[in-house]
């Protein structure tokens, strides 16, 4: 169905973005009301203005903005619940399903702007998740600063950089929720945007400490770079096929018979801009400086949130626009993919080894976690130029969905560690291992706990990473093993020469999974077998401590109760095609 | 039984209720050692440990109870599902493989469940009086009650599963509390390597054993007795060599660990472990487990041949009556010349139960044959010398634990608690005790009598019906192989005679042959009452016996008393139809001859002799002890040139296998294990070391790219643009 974007019709699907642009706001008017009060000219009357003037006790809380975004991300999520279903759904408990709703402009030539369907609300309920764990976790975060000075306390009492913070927040959020429902290239650049910008300055948000400021410096200057060649790429396309529009573009690219100069280049380069978003090598290289100097809260985003966007971008051109329409064709950026992802998750697993700062090694993990997701991406393209037709679209979806299951468990785990770090940020700045030192004597919840997001992180079973790493390689070998499988060749040797290229990925998981375990585990033998410097607990902040139990229960939950999420997510993926 | 809730499950709680008692006993003792109350009125543990055994028993004889009538095949029930899975075969896949622990019922499972418990029991009880009054074990005797207890609900979890996985696993957690209870004396250098003996020796059977059930579940898909005994062999043939690899290799997983030549180096010196555990592990019960697996193989044997592949196992049975004929000469042998008493009864453990072994040989040679009469005759037969035997072994090594604890005792009342050497359990310093040991003595005499197989007493029905199926099968079936273990059987019958009862004469008849004998009495209440009871249970061997436990326990038909009939049958080798065999006569009497006659009165002649003046022994055993002075007087001979031979000085060295198996270690595994690790060492070792220093090296390199300048970033991101414009392009 159609609905024209501006007409109420078209709106009351947009409830859940209408609830943050609300919450937006409110978070303006609440924490501005003051006790100004304006004289009526020519009289003596003075009617309190609201706005301006010293600001009342009550809203000057500085943990007010917080709780105004974190109400506004769950009311989204109400609202986004509240939307699923339609006349087509009959199994909403079981899956994430809704009616395909379009958004168009009007005009003679209407363009279809946003999508509604399972795969955008899914993906918008990861990001309403993971921003209300991030701004849940800085309701009343204390910097990281182990002696405040008097100003900085006075600073934190003044709640107008609370509101600073969780205004960016919100907006990001806004612009995830485009990118998200996007079908249009020129809408997802806009999103993207409107979500980037908010997150480079949450990086450099504390601009009192010298690494902060830096980091957001570095990640802004590159960032812009990399949207810049990736604009440019979306510029070239446009020339191409004169239409931004994604339903066109993969009309377009299939009528193509020999391959042409100008798409080619654009795709290249639109992949660029992406590539820096998932934190792809070489264009990972701010990654961990960016992580390392943004506060923790910030550095969770940016590895899940911020990682889902560029994931977003990268399928929806991948796996739409540029996928070949006969099967026994290869996808042109197969290679490059299948290479870049190799090293991707090399280069982050083996950077990650020998790092010394948790922020940084979390970063590494990230990027090496991209690796493992751009591999089964390639899969994807792996099934089309094997030869078998039912079954491809099913082993497809399953690729897919265990990359969006991924990204959804990734919630659970990445954040969970970053808000232990954050935790320890409560105390002291965290730049290097000792911080971790014997977390286990003076905090046992929370060295478990981060014993569980590493565990997960390394994908041991039963928990969630295994299960979502475990699918993609499932995955990535029934894509591989395709051609032969159908000729019934069951023996081993055979089998394996047979197989397509993209077996090695398999392999390459495997081995860099290996790799990983060292550094996921060594954080646990810090933590339970070193001595600690002081056998004092932590500060007390119940908030951060609930996030924290909330993402290791999410943990083991999404490990032993994935099957209704991985259909959800397959139901998603399966709108693509 | 409870309504709703079926037998099986209470079936199924028997093994359960040591298991969930040993941690009470275990960790009850390590918080309240050395108090009084913990020492005296729960005895260590032993009192808790009693009362689970008693609850076990109870249900035990509730079982029986319920299922001693007739019973043609087993019964089979899973209880528990453990591991379910889908198997890829090569004709496709078989759907939810089961790996759960159920429980499999026929009167075989029962005889060894009644065993096992009710030995189990009076062990228990017995150990309250052996273990409590013994110094050296100070404050560690719970862990002894538990370790009895976890190998309680091992042996019962054993006889009960209903498929050979269990079984194994089950086989394996005897395995493991037999070491530790040989161990138990860990500070007696001796006790520690004689429990890495046991359990390594057992452990080569294990092997086997495993790749042999390996080999099963190739074969037949599963290892549940209900399939794999009712397998259809028409309709899904196997291959019948790969069959008879698995049966022998399983073979050898019960020569391990019943004690069989030539994996019985351990048995002897497991006699170092505490005397209940002797009697209970490596007498009545453990040692049992192989003959009971061996048992188990007969309804394949039996499905084969009713499949019309007669003969085609039979090479199975022929190996296994060999080997056990083999063992029941050789042990009987080393017998000979043992001067500790518990070692001699761990050779004539050895001995009794390789006649087993061969009984079931005979027994699988004829269901493979195609003569299940016979086949039946010959299994039940073997369990009911199972059966006799498991009842005095457990109270020959009680009473014998009487022995040495009251020598023991006496000694440390003589020598005022000073340890100068004096050896307990060595014959030669003991004599004359018939008189000091009513009770024990006469339990001795029984029990040897029954192990003997002197006429009318327990383990005479069942011997007589082992020898005279391997004849048979020798005889008038063609398996000319086996003449070799029938006749090794016969000599071993008079050999038995000899053996036990110069064990019995050295002990308690003739002069007493130091000062700590003659201050030997009898005082612990505790070890009396299992004594006398088990020496009704052996003497009762003729009522069994009339009952017709041989059909009762093999194909399942209910008791009935005919006693005219069995006796007819053990000493005229009468058939049903009232026809008498003449070869199996003079068989039998040979049998009879050489075992009652022969054997006893050349012991007699060698150890025997009246007590010392004015010593008088209880009646039922002062007739033996005259008997032996009258002997001995008439026909004292002198052994010296024979006891100085080669072959004396060769059987004392238990035949050089201790020897020949050293030399093997030293020479050949232990070069091999030097050179593997060494391999580890510098190999393996060398090569994750070498990984772990590359890797982190390309770490640090890596990690040098990541410069820090905004520059440096934007290079790679252009760099990198042209790398996948250029890779992009040149797939296009």
């Amino acid at each position: 169905m159609a609905y024209d974007v501006v007409s109420v019709d078209g709106l009351r699907f947009l409830l859940p973005e209408l609830v943050l642009v609300s919450g937006i706001l409110a978070l303006f008017i609440i924490t501005n009301i003051g006790d100004a009060k304006i004289r009526l000219p020519l009289t003596r009357l003075r009617i309190p203005a609201l706005l301006g003037g010293n600001r009342f006790k009550w809203n000057s809380d500085p943990r007010l903005p917080g709780v105004i975004s974190v109400f506004t991300f769950i009311f989204a999520i109400v609202m986004l619940i509240q939307t699923l279903g339609g006349d087509t759904c009959n199994n909403l408990v079981e899956k994430f399903c809704t009616d395909t709703t379009i958004l168009t402009t009007t005009g003679n030539s209407p363009v279809d702007l946003l999508k509604l369907d399972s795969f955008s609300r899914l993906f918008e309920l990861m990001f309403f998740l993971a921003l209300l764990l991030v701004s849940a976790a800085s309701i009343n975060r204390l910097q990281a600063d182990s002696n405040p000075s008097n100003d900085d306390l006075d600073q934190l009492l003044d709640n107008r950089r609370q509101v600073d913070f969780h205004l960016l927040l919100l907006i990001s959020g806004l612009g995830m929720t485009i990118v998200a429902m996007s079908m249009n290239l020129f809408v997802l650049f806009v999103g993207l945007e409107l979500a980037s910008l908010p997150i480079y300055v949450m990086v450099a948000f504390h601009k009192e400490s010298k690494a902060g400021s830096e980091a957001g410096v570095k990640y802004f200057i590159t960032g812009a770079i990399s949207s810049a060649i990736g604009l440019y790429g979306m510029s070239l396309l446009y020339l191409w096929s004169g239409s931004l529009q994604l339903s066109v573009l993969e009309a377009s690219w299939a009528a193509m018979s020999t391959p042409e100069t100008l798409p080619l280049f654009g795709i290249s380069l639109l992949l660029v801009g992406f590539g820096f978003k998932i934190s792809a090598v070489p264009f990972h290289f701010v990654a961990p400086d960016a992580y390392a100097g943004a506060s923790s809260p910030v550095a969770a985003l940016l590895a899940t949130a911020s990682k889902t966007l560029g994931f977003i971008g990268l399928i929806r051109i991948l796996m739409i626009v540029t996928l070949p329409a006969e099967s026994g064709e290869t996808a042109v950026w197969m290679l490059a993919f299948g290479i870049l992802s190799i090293i991707t998750m090399t280069w982050g697993n083996l950077a990650a080894l020998g790092s010394e700062n948790p922020k940084r090694m979390l970063a590494y993990s990230s990027v090496a976690h991209a690796g493992y997701m751009m591999a089964a991406l390639v899969a994807v393209a792996a099934w089309k130029s094997g030869n078998f037709e039912d079954n491809g679209i099913m082993a497809a979806e399953l690729i897919i969905g265990a990359v969006i299951f991924h990204l959804f468990v990734l919630i659970s785990f990445k954040i969970g560690a970053f808000m232990v770090l954050s935790h320890l940020e409560t105390e002291n700045e965290v730049t290097d291992m000792s911080s971790l030192h014997g977390l286990a004597k003076r905090e046992p919840i929370i060295a478990t706990s981060m014993f569980v997001f590493m565990l997960a992180l390394a994908g041991v079973p039963p928990l969630a990473g295994f299960m979502s790493k475990f699918l993609m390689v499932t995955g990535i070998v029934q894509a591989a093993s395709a051609d032969v499988l159908t000729n019934s060749n069951v023996d081993l040797i055979p089998t394996i020469i047979g197989m397509h290229w993209t077996f090695f990925l398999a392999i390459a998981i495997f081995i860099n999974s290996a790799i990983s375990l060292y550094y996921y585990l060594r954080i646990g033998v810090l933590m339970f077998f070193e001595e600690a410097k002081t056998r004092l607990p932590l500060p007390k902040v119940s908030v951060l401590r609930f996030v924290i139990l909330l993402c290791a229960l999410g943990t083991i939950f999404f490990g032993v109760n994935s099957d209704w999420l991985v259909e959800s997510a397959i139901e998603a993926s399966s709108t693509l095609f | 039984m409870a309504s709703g809730v079926s037998v099986e499950f209470w079936v199924a709680t028997i093994p359960f209720v040591p298991l969930i008692t040993f941690p009470i006993i275990l960790f009850l003792g390590q918080y309240f050692n050395g108090k009084g109350w913990w020492r005296d009125i729960l005895k260590e543990g032993g009192a808790i440990s009693l009362m689970s055994m008693g609850i076990v028993l109870i249900l035990t004889s509730m079982v029986v109870a319920q299922f001693i009538g007739e019973m043609h095949n087993g019964q089979g029930r899973d209880i528990l599902d453990w591991i379910t899975f889908d198997v890829l075969r090569s004709d496709g896949f078989t759907n939810g493989v089961n790996l759960g622990f159920g429980i499999y019922i026929d009167h075989i499972s029962l005889m060894l469940l009644f065993v096992a418990s009710f030995l189990c029991f009076l062990i228990n009880w017995f150990s309250i009086g052996y273990m409590n009054t013994d110094k050296i074990n100070d404050n560690r005797n719970h862990r002894f009650y538990a370790e009895f207890l976890i190998f309680c609900s091992g042996m019962l979890g054993m006889v009960l599963a209903d498929n050979f996985l269990w079984l194994f696993i089950f086989w394996e957690i005897m395995g493991l509390c037999s070491y530790l209870l040989i161990g138990f004396y860990y500070e007696r250098p001796s006790a520690a390597s004689a429990a890495k003996k046991a359990f390594l020796t057992t452990r080569v059977g294990d092997v086997f054993l495993m790749i042999g059930l390996i080999i099963m579940w190739n074969i037949y898909g599963s290892l549940d007795f209900d399939i794999i005994f009712g397998w259809n062999y028409f309709e899904n043939p196997v291959d019948m060599t790969l069959l008879k690899t698995a049966l022998i290799l399983m073979f050898i997983g019960a020569v391990g660990k019943s004690a069989q030549f030539p994996l019985h180096v351990w048995l002897p010196d497991a006699m170092e472990g505490p005397t209940p555990v002797s009697a209970l592990i490596h007498a009545a019960t453990m040692v049992n487990a192989g003959l009971y697996l061996v048992a188990r193989m007969f309804p394949i044997f039996m499905g084969t041949a009713d499949s019309g592949l007669i003969g085609d196992l039979a090479d199975v049975g022929i190996i296994i009556a060999m080997i056990g004929g083999i063992t029941a000469f050789m042990a009987a042998g080393i017998a000979f010349v043992q001067n500790d008493i518990k070692k001699v009864l761990a050779y004539s453990t050895m001995s009794q139960l390789a006649y087993i072994f061969t009984g079931l040989g005979a027994c699988l040679w004829f269901a493979s044959k195609g003569k299940p009469e016979l086949a039946y005759f010959a299994l039940g037969a073997s369990l009911f010398h199972l059966f006799n035997h498991a009842m005095a072994k457990g109270m020959l090594f009680m009473a014998s634990g009487s022995v040495i604890h009251e020598m023991h005792h006496a000694h440390h009342h003589i020598s005022h608690g000073e340890h100068d050497g004096f050896d307990a359990q060595d014959m030669t310093n003991m004599g004359g005790l018939a008189s000091k040991l009513p009770i024990t003595s006469t339990a001795m005499a029984a029990g040897s009598m029954s192990i003997i197989g002197i006429p009318l007493i327990g383990g005479f029905w069942s011997k007589e019906g082992i020898i005279a199926k391997t004849w048979k099968a020798a005889i008038y079936d063609g398996g000319y192989l086996l003449f070799i273990p029938a006749i090794l059987l016969l000599i071993s019958a008079g050999m038995t005679g000899f053996y036990m009862s110069r064990m019995w004469f050295m002990t308690f008849a003739g002069k007493p042959k130091t000062k700590v004998a003659e201050h030997v009495h009898e005082e612990t209440p505790w070890i009396k009452f299992p004594l006398v009871t088990l020496t009704f249970m052996t003497l009762g061997g003729i009522v069994f016996a009339s009952l017709h436990f041989i059909s009762w326990v093999s194909e399942g038909h209910a008791f009935h008393y005919d006693l005219v009939y069995e006796m007819k049958h053990a000493f005229l080798a009468m058939d049903k139809d009232g026809i008498i065999d003449s070869t199996f006569l003079i068989l039998t009497w040979a049998t009879i001859g050489l075992s009652s006659l022969v054997g006893p009165i050349v012991a007699m002649s060698l150890y025997g002799g009246n007590l010392k003046d004015g010593q008088k022994a209880i009646p039922t055993v002062s007739w033996l002890v005259r008997l032996s002075g009258i002997v001995r007087n008439r026909w004292q001979f002198n052994n010296k040139s024979l006891a100085e031979s080669g072959l004396a000085e060769a059987l004392r060295r238990r035949l050089y296998f201790d020897d020949f198996y050293d030399w093997i270690c030293l020479k050949i595994i232990v070069p091999i294990g030097l050179g593997a690790a060494l391999f580890d060492k510098k190999g393996i070792d060398g090569v994750i070391k070498g990984i772990e220093s590359g890797s982190q090296s390309t770490s640090t390199w890596v990690r040098k790219l990541t410069t820090g300048s905004a520059r440096d970033y934007i290079m790679m991101v252009a760099l990198g643009s042209l790398l996948l414009v250029g890779l992009i392009w040149g797939m296009a």
